[in-house]
């Protein structure tokens, strides 16, 4: 492993960084639950959160093509060990639900969106009113330089047609193009209104989620990316770049300093590994008995044959 | 390569909301999705690598960040009820109506699932006070409880996007096991009244393993019925003792018309037989079903010893009352019909018989068998003979609380004797799995019913689906033995599938039910 943070930081760090991106880098993460399950719905701030490392999974259905299940769109689902790795840096915010406030019609903001309803429609009108009148100035100009007539009659002609066009026009209401939002609309990106409206981090149950979240922190403080390995019969697939470009070289499974684990499960785990060819690490955390700091112990299973 | 839109090659972020001639281009946006490319192993810190993240990334963030634009008319317009928990539609349903959703007092309706589902292929519009719902607030408001959690729906939309029609269960409408086995067409309304059963005139019937005469007799001539059952009156029975042997037993209710008719007919046991005119029936009122067979000649027309020339015509009240009598029987025509030839064995099969025949003992050569006298001394002499069997075994064996599975004297088939010292028996899934209680926590979520099915599905009869579906997640406990029995059991004949969620990676599991086939011969 030489220094693999080096070279991750240089294959993410960009230097054509809009301002836009350059604010966002500095948003705080809003993460909303959903039953027991931390939830990004906001694009830029998956954006945000990927820069600093935290991957997640998608679960939601693609708005471009919703009927399949190859690439899923928002929200982002994250670990629990994701979010809580973000707030405790500062850079996510847990939203409290407000589904069960304001129970009553809000006349306001419902006039709000009656109006800028309307507004689309009479622009969107106009827009295609405009996007016929050039298509159809194009196609007689290109009819004109087709036959050679006389300048003023194609002229007259083309006059007629544009008013023929605008009289007969119409654009019907349900032509019009409506969005339906993914995020919830409303609140601000403001950092400190996010961190006024922040609840706490859930705590964490037991001893195996604390050991979980300590292996998750200090392999990404290493630099590597981190998903998760249900299928793999692990706790973490660790990839030493963006997943979206990189193989993963380790499948992790947390088990505590104390637990001895049977020799079965050690051997399926290993066979497991070799044969998708990735390294199996066995992670735990304790107290490192230098320094009284915590720290993580990893060992390695290779299948290895004596031959 | 990336099919990028031209309009926006950087990505921006900004607001999320989209104004008028951003829905616009909207119109013209690409419906492809970009193909991923093959996948590095080893992060070297070229550009060439760096730029192709990069491209990645942008492709990436462009398909995420999209927002969904639909034309006003194609989207079906509904209101979100959070007291029932269901979606309401305001404009007519779609193409979706075929598959999903419900009538509820005259309104059609959606489960919260199927409605964000639609929300999220674009073909729904919530309003929840009079303000359209997004996604995030459908999942937030649609999947609070814990019948319909976000993991559910993971698996609910995973499903339907791969095609299936995807129902939620309903235990009640599992047929029974009987139900099954009767293969009663399945309707809706379970209240369903059973059809009259019309009053049959069929006789009570009574010891009929000796009342021959009546039911036979009714059998032949329903014209009679009605006189029958007149005559039958008296001759009810209500208990059956034990043959009594003394007594002479007669069928009653034959009556003069019917002997007549039956003296004129058949006899059976010539082919020109004439039929003797029958004696006076002993009209006996009542009957009471006792064989005096002492006093009943059975022929024996195989034996050896005596060969009769025919046959005396038997008593008319031993034969079905129908019948009357009949003639004497000629035994030659039969005899013919029989091998009567001696067997002629050689001289090595008459030796083979010969040494088979050491060891047989002929059962009515048995001298203390023919002391017996009736049926019940004979099984005292089965009884001691036994005992005394088995003082032939060691004590210590046999006479202890705890005696051998088995005794070698006695024959058995290997398939007993292997039975009889296995220690595991094989069961079935289903054994003992209708006592078991219901559990909180493991529970059928969903019906599946295939893809190809669904130009047909009918909403009303769905049939038999595909596969039932429990929602689990590898941080719970694994099915255990007991819910494995348990959900087999309430799905009926239906596989059970259990779709374990990991963070949104669904993975598909079922166990089945088969027999290890045993090979004994023997």
């Amino acid at each position: 492993m030489d220094s693999p943070e080096q070279k991750i930081t240089k294959t993410v760090s960009r230097e054509d960084a809009s301002k836009e991106s350059m604010a966002n880098s500095r948003h705080v993460i809003g993460i909303h639950f959903c039953g027991p399950t931390p939830l990004v719905w906001r694009a830029d701030e998956l954006k945000s959160a990927r820069e600093l490392g935290i991957i997640g999974t998608l679960v939601g259905s693609l708005a471009r093509q919703p009927r399949q299940n190859t690439r899923l769109g928002r929200p982002l689902e994250l670990l629990p060990e994701e979010g809580r790795l973000l707030a405790d840096m500062g850079r996510a915010a847990v939203i409290p639900d407000s589904t069960n406030e304001d129970p009553e019609v809000n006349p306001e903001q419902v006039e709000q969106y009656h109006a800028g309803l309307e507004n689309s429609f009479q622009e969107q009108g106009a827009m295609v009113l405009a996007d016929r009148k050039t298509t159809l100035l194009r196609v007689m100009t290109e009819k004109h330089n087709e036959d050679s007539g006389s300048q003023e009659d194609s002229d007259g002609a083309v006059r007629d047609r544009l008013e023929a066009l605008e009289h007969g026009f119409s654009f019907p209401r349900t032509a019009m193009a409506v969005q339906l939002c993914t995020a919830r609309a409303g609140l601000s990106h403001c950092p400190e209104v996010r961190r006024f409206l922040a609840a706490d981090w859930p705590t964490p149950r037991d001893e195996r989620s604390e050991t979980r979240f300590r292996v998750f922190r200090d392999l990404r403080r290493q630099g590597f990316y981190l998903t998760s390995a249900g299928k793999f019969g692990g706790d973490y697939l660790v990839y030493p770049g963006d997943p979206l470009r990189f193989h993963a070289y380790f499948i992790v499974v947390c088990i505590s300093m104390d637990e001895s684990m049977p020799l079965c499960d050690v051997l399926a785990i290993a066979r497991l590994g070799s044969n998708v060819k990735k390294t199996v690490l066995l992670c735990s955390s304790g107290e490192s008995q230098e320094d009284d700091r915590e720290e993580v112990v990893y060992t390695s299973l290779q299948w290895s044959g004596m031959v | 390569m990336a099919d990028q839109n031209k309009t926006s090659a950087k990505v921006e972020f900004g607001n999320e909301l989209l104004n008028p001639s951003e829905l616009f281009e909207a119109r013209t946006r690409s419906h492809k999705i970009p193909v991923r490319g093959q996948k590095d192993f080893i992060p070297t810190g070229a550009d060439q690598q760096r730029d192709r993240l990069q491209q990645s990334l942008d492709e990436h963030w462009n398909l995420v960040s999209e927002e969904r634009v639909e034309r006003l008319g194609n989207l079906v317009k509904a209101v979100w009820i959070p007291s029932d928990m269901i979606v309401e539609l305001q404009s007519p349903a779609g193409k979706f109506w075929q598959t999903m959703g419900f009538s509820a007092h005259g309104k059609q309706c959606l489960h919260p699932e199927e409605a964000l589902y639609l929300m999220e292929c674009g073909n729904l519009q919530v309003f929840y006070q009079d303000l359209p719902l997004s996604i995030q607030e459908g999942y937030e408001r649609f999947l609070y409880s814990k019948t319909m959690s976000i993991q559910h729906y993971q698996v609910f939309g995973h499903l339907k996007r791969l095609g299936y029609v995807v129902n939620r269960f309903d235990p009640s409408s599992v047929p029974s096991q009987y139900e099954r086995q009767l293969n009663l067409p399945q309707s809706r309304d379970r209240s369903g009244r059973l059809p009259k059963r019309k009053h049959s005139h069929s006789p009570t019937s009574r010891h009929t393993g000796t009342q021959e005469g009546p039911t036979s007799k009714r059998m032949e001539e329903e014209k009679d019925c009605n006189r029958e059952e007149e005559d039958k009156n008296p001759d009810s029975l209500p208990d059956l003792s034990a043959p009594d042997i003394d007594e002479i037993q007669t069928a009653s209710h034959v009556d003069p018309t019917t002997s007549t008719e039956g003296g004129q007919g058949r006899s059976w046991w010539s082919k020109e037989g004439s039929p003797e005119p029958d004696s006076e029936l002993p009209g006996q009122p009542q009957s009471s079903p006792r064989w005096d067979f002492s006093s009943i000649p059975f022929p024996d027309l195989g034996s050896r010893r005596w060969l009769p020339s025919s046959l005396t015509s038997p008593d008319p009240c031993l034969l079905p009352g129908a019948v009357g009598s009949v003639g004497a029987c000629d035994v030659a025509p039969w005899l013919q019909r029989l091998n009567l030839r001696e067997v002629r064995m050689s001289r090595r099969e008459w030796e083979r018989e010969q040494d088979r025949d050491r060891y047989r003992r002929d059962i009515k050569q048995d001298r203390e068998v023919r002391r017996c006298r009736n049926w019940a001394e004979y099984q005292e002499l089965q009884e001691r003979r036994i005992q005394r069997s088995r003082r032939d075994r060691p004590a210590h064996l046999w006479e202890g609380p705890v005696t051998p599975l088995h005794d070698p004297a006695q024959v058995t088939s290997t398939g007993e004797l292997l039975d009889k010292i296995s220690v595991i028996k094989s069961t079935r899934l289903l054994e003992g799995a209708s006592s078991l209680k219901g559990s909180e926590e493991w529970r059928i979520c969903f019906n599946i019913y295939q893809p190809d099915t669904v130009a047909e599905f009918k909403k009303s009869a769905p049939g038999k689906p595909y596969s039932r579906m429990c929602v689990c997640s590898f941080d719970g406990p694994v099915p255990d033995l007991w819910t494995l029995k348990l959900l087999a059991f309430q799905s009926g004949d239906v596989p059970v599938t259990y779709a374990v969620v990991d963070h949104g990676d669904i993975s598909f599991y079922s166990f089945k039910d088969f027999q290890i086939p045993t090979d004994v011969s023997f």
